[in-house]
């Protein structure tokens, strides 16, 4: 952060005054120069403003229009009816347990995802020297659409013919059947499972890349003053990659807070509402009750609650990688 | 000497290389010091975990592959290989939707990528040089990508329909181009920040204009990020299910995905059909991906955490 502050503060001076011999005849140029260069500036960032204000701006506000109104898909702010929405949204049970079952869903699969992957990273780090060929591989299950994801677990999980079923019938005395994407308490395991199976590797990446880079002198100079191996761990490879760490687990939660795709696919929300994770729920309101008022009103209760869990990790994670 | 200061104990580094010994000697001992700290205990067992990671990574896929050569019988009867191969679920699989939906979903893919690119990197260089939008502007950009898309899908089905753009190819493309932009921007980052200023301050002090310098020598340089951002949006393109299935209803705009979560939901599920579809599908992102597996590697890990 440090370097590229002081890269930026360097460029406005060079830019700004040519050298010495002409800096005093071309003072009106120059400041025409500055003028227009300023002006392509704007024009670069242009589209980026625009996406922001289709992508977020415009949303939003449609969002905020639409849960102080009563609004159908088809025809949304048919009648202003102020927060009756957002009450009923924040005091309905089923959004209750939705952002409940959205939050837990979240930091243990971040958590699981952050340990698993840490600790493959490290495995991997001690026990190849680049591992290219594993990354590669390792880069699969990122690259496999979520939908078929959610489709071969499905099969993994089926308790016709599926892998498990298979497995547990053939290696065990089980001749029952297991049904973990049918079963209420055992469903949203199974999501996750997909969910860790898919994103791990992403963790696995980052943090191997992390252990890669850091200083070889400082763990020399750790070895030469006798530190033990678990030692030189703890106190000088831990604390370089911890920042990295932190912003995997981040950007984990991110990515398990949005999971639609594989509950859409795996469980529909079901059994009962044991899988009904926020995403899903929003998606249900709009377009299957085709109430977006309620649906508004739930996303509006959902960014609050995402915002709450995220903050305090986000300022870690500053804090982490600022040191 | 070299080989002497590549052996991992530490003890022999020791005498292998004195303070006065020459640098790229030492350069050489540190390397093999930081990389390799294989005198650590419980070696073997991080070996025995890689193995197990690389068995749960394969196995799921290699299920995959083994279904789709199976019957809906041999299939219920517990078998985990096929006893006869059923190629006709491949048959079945080229003969349906499926072919389409992937021509589809590279079209929209690709260009959605190409446009996210041209829309993302003069904006990502100006917040990074010039800090042109403030701090505001570089805090905002990523906080589309926070919240599900979910939230900005009515929004944008109301925009797209006023535009005419619904059921469309072009339309799910421009809704996809639009939408990597913020993590576009925010992988690039990592990428314009290792451009040496001096190669700028040289082409300004020739006399350059900022368009020319974004034309002639940023997107030069950038060229390798250019190619590891673009495939990964390419590939959060064609896996993207949630925009595809409302702005694509119509069966000829459908993308892979949506063609197969609609298998899913048909009555009777062959499961040995969708396997095999499923893998047609795999097939030519897996492709791209492995062929740019490098690119991909560079632009996750020095675009996420920088």
């Amino acid at each position: 952060m440090s370097t590229d502050q002081r890269e930026r503060t360097r460029i406005p001076p060079a830019a700004a005054s040519p050298p010495q011999p002409e800096a005093s005849p071309d003072a009106a140029p120059t400041s025409r120069r500055r003028r227009t260069e300023r002006f392509h500036h704007r024009l670069f960032v242009t589209p980026s403003v625009l996406v922001l204000l289709v992508l977020a701006l415009y949303p939003l506000l449609f969002i905020a229009a639409a849960a102080l109104s009563r609004s159908s898909l088809g025809q949304p702010f048919q009648e202003f009816t102020g927060l009756q929405n957002l009450r009923a949204a924040a005091g309905d049970p089923a959004v209750q347990d939705s952002m409940l079952l959205g939050t837990s869903y979240g930091l243990g699969v971040a958590a699981v995802s952050t340990v698993l992957g840490t600790a493959t990273a490290v495995a991997l780090w001690r026990s190849v020297s680049s591992g290219a060929v594993l990354r590669t591989l390792l880069l699969l299950p990122m690259i496999v659409p979520p939908v078929i994801v959610g489709i071969l677990f499905s099969f993994i999980f089926s308790p016709s013919g599926g892998l498990i079923d298979t497995l547990l019938r053939q290696f065990t005395s089980f001749s029952g059947s297991f049904a973990v994407l049918s079963d209420p308490s055992w469903a949203i395991i199974g999501v996750a499972v997909a969910d860790v199976w898919e994103w791990t590797p992403l963790v696995v990446l980052l943090v191997f890349t992390a252990l890669l880079g850091q200083d070889p002198e400082i763990l020399e100079a750790a070895q030469l003053d006798g530190a033990q191996p678990v030692q030189q761990f703890l106190h000088v490879t831990l604390p370089t990659i911890a920042g990295t760490v932190a912003a995997a687990f981040l950007i984990r939660l991110i990515l398990a807070f949005k999971v639609f795709d594989l509950v859409y696919v795996m469980t529909s929300g079901g059994p009962g509402s044991s899988t009904q994770v926020p995403a899903y729920l929003i998606w249900r309101a709009a377009l299957q009750n085709f109430d977006v008022g309620m649906a508004a009103a739930i996303t509006l209760v959902l960014a609050v609650v995402v915002t709450l869990v995220t903050l305090p990790i986000f300022y870690l994670t500053k804090r982490l990688r600022d040191d | 000497m070299i080989e002497t200061a590549e052996a991992p104990s530490s003890r022999m580094i020791e005498g292998a290389a004195p303070p006065a010994a020459p640098s790229d000697v030492t350069k050489r001992v540190r390397r093999g010091v930081g990389r390799h700290p294989r005198g650590l205990p419980g070696s073997a067992l991080s070996l025995g975990w890689v193995a197990l990671v690389v068995v749960v990574v394969l196995v799921p896929l290699g299920y995959l592959v083994s279904l789709s050569l199976m019957t809906q019988g041999q299939i219920s009867a517990g078998l985990l290989f096929p006893s006869d191969p059923a190629w006709q679920n491949w048959g079945n699989a080229w003969n349906s939707a499926i072919p389409r939906g992937i021509t589809n979903s590279l079209i929209a893919a690709f260009l959605g990528s190409l446009l996210t690119l041209a829309l993302a990197v003069p904006g990502a260089w100006t917040i990074v040089r010039h800090r042109t939008g403030g701090s505001a502007l570089s805090g905002l950009i990523l906080s589309p990508w926070l919240l599900p898309p979910v939230v900005a899908i009515i929004p944008l089905l109301t925009l797209l329909r006023m535009l005419g753009l619904i059921n469309t190819l072009p339309g799910l493309t421009l809704v996809y181009a639009l939408m990597n932009v913020p993590v576009a921007i925010w992988l690039l980052d990592g990428f314009i920040r290792r451009i040496p200023v001096e190669i700028e301050e040289a082409a300004r002090l020739d006399g350059a204009g900022e368009l020319q310098l974004l034309r002639r020598v940023v997107v030069p340089v950038l060229g390798p990020a250019l190619i590891a951002v673009g495939v990964i949006v390419v590939i959060l393109n064609y896996n993207e299910f949630l925009f595809a299935t409302f702005l694509t209803q119509s069966e000829g705009s459908q993308t892979v995905p949506v063609v197969l979560a609609g298998m899913l939901s048909e009555r009777v599920q062959d499961f040995g059909r969708i396997a095999a579809s499923s893998l047609l599908a795999i097939i030519p992102i897996f492709t791209i991906a492995v062929l740019l597996q490098r690119h991909l590697v560079e632009g996750l890990t020095t675009g996420a955490v920088k």
